[in-house]
């Protein structure tokens, strides 16, 4: 690691990508792998709530807590991608609550550079999707997790993993 | 700082598309300062060229490293082990770099992955900009840290165009009029009296014309 990597936190977001990495996902089952980048401070008790829903279906979902939305980076949404998830969400407080300010308007831009890159590559830009959390309403990341999963996929299985069976 | 951009992929994966083993090498000094070639970027092309293969069902094995200058030898050392192992380099450097690996290791294929564009500075996160020609012949001493050859769309060194307004450029009105920073900065310094001088043209000999050009100091030699 060079001496200015470390000035610039690469360490750290290099740690959260071998993380990420070792997190492979589903490769088998016939429904879309989520990987899901979050915001905790939106949901207080986020350690707990995403544990249900991981038990319950397994390698197909990934939560990836953040202590805020503005700590993602292209990296870490390529190397989702790169690790069997078809659809990557960043979930972020909405516009103007951020607890650092403006957060979640860095994470809007770093999702708009990583969309440019996943496109030169073929991938849907949809594979890359940004969540603001609603106003004014306390929310669980399982609940909110659950209703993307209930979304009618916009998107098809990433021809990165091939076609599952 | 040596700024650069980086290539379209399609340009990249062209020219390493006969080779199956690639060795992705980043430079840790001035290109990672542009966020175009330093370890994360490496980590962004590395992604995005391993998951273009496997949706083309092309196999490619790749290996990321970063040295801390692609541009001094004891740096490029340290490719020395591994080279070997690999079918081409794959270079996040400037062009500086990426000739410099090529002269170490004459036998590999050495490619760029950047576009190496101008000498500038970082002037806020996301924004970097040119202020340096490299002319060989600074004269900053004299314009109060502006230069003209580099800041003033038409390079004057004997005063503004007149063609500036509210101390914008005619030519970008999104860019300061390096004369209105030469004189307010000369006259924050009460020496305006700089401006007397009548300076020739540019001697661009120093810059251009004699192939590429050489510093060559005794003392700093083995």
């Amino acid at each position: 690691m060079s001496v200015y990597a470390e000035q610039r936190g690469i360490d750290a977001i290099f740690s959260d990508y071998e993380r990420i990495s070792r997190t492979l996902m589903d490769h088998k089952s016939a429904e879309l792998n989520i990987a899901i980048f979050f915001c905790q401070q939106l949901d207080p008790n986020q350690d707990v709530n995403r544990r249900v829903l991981e038990r319950e279906l397994g390698k197909r979902i990934r939560f990836f807590p953040l202590p805020c939305s503005g700590r993602i980076d292209s990296l870490h949404l390529m190397r989702a991608l790169e690790s069997g998830a078809d659809k990557v969400y960043v979930v972020t407080c909405p516009e103007g609550a951020c607890h650092y300010r403006e957060g979640n308007i860095r994470a809007k831009k770093r999702i708009a550079y990583t969309q440019g890159l996943i496109e030169e590559i073929g991938l849907e830009r949809e594979c890359l999707e940004l969540i603001v959390a609603p106003v004014g309403t306390a929310v669980t990341i399982d609940e909110l997790a659950k209703g993307l999963l209930a979304r009618k996929a916009p998107i098809s299985r990433s021809p990165v993993h091939g076609q599952k069976a | 700082m040596i700024t650069a951009e980086r290539k379209p992929l399609s340009e990249i994966k062209e020219m390493i598309a006969p080779y199956k083993k690639i060795l992705v090498v980043g430079c840790g000094s001035c290109v990672a300062e542009c966020a175009s070639g330093g370890e994360k970027e490496v980590g962004l092309l590395s992604s995005q060229l391993r998951m273009d293969a496997k949706a083309s069902g092309k196999e490619i094995d790749l290996k990321e490293m970063t040295l801390d200058r692609q541009c001094v030898y004891e740096f490029i050392d340290q490719l020395t082990d591994v080279i070997g192992q690999y079918d081409i380099v794959l270079s996040l450097a400037c062009g500086a770099g990426v000739q410099a690996v090529a002269e170490v290791f004459p036998k590999v294929p050495i490619v760029p992955a950047l576009n190496t564009t101008f000498l500038g500075e970082t002037k806020e996160a996301g924004l970097w900009i040119e202020n340096c020609r490299g002319c060989g012949d600074c004269k900053l001493g004299v314009f109060a840290a502006v230069c003209p050859v580099t800041r003033c769309a038409k390079g004057l060194f004997n005063g503004p165009c007149g063609g500036s307004k509210t101390d914008r450029c005619e030519v970008d009105p999104n860019v300061p009029c390096a004369w209105q920073l030469i004189v307010s900065r000369l006259e924050d310094m009460g020496r305006l009296d700089l401006l007397r001088k009548v300076h020739p043209p540019v001697d661009w000999s120093k810059q251009q014309g004699k192939g590429p050009r050489k510093i060559y100091r005794e003392d700093q030699r083995a």
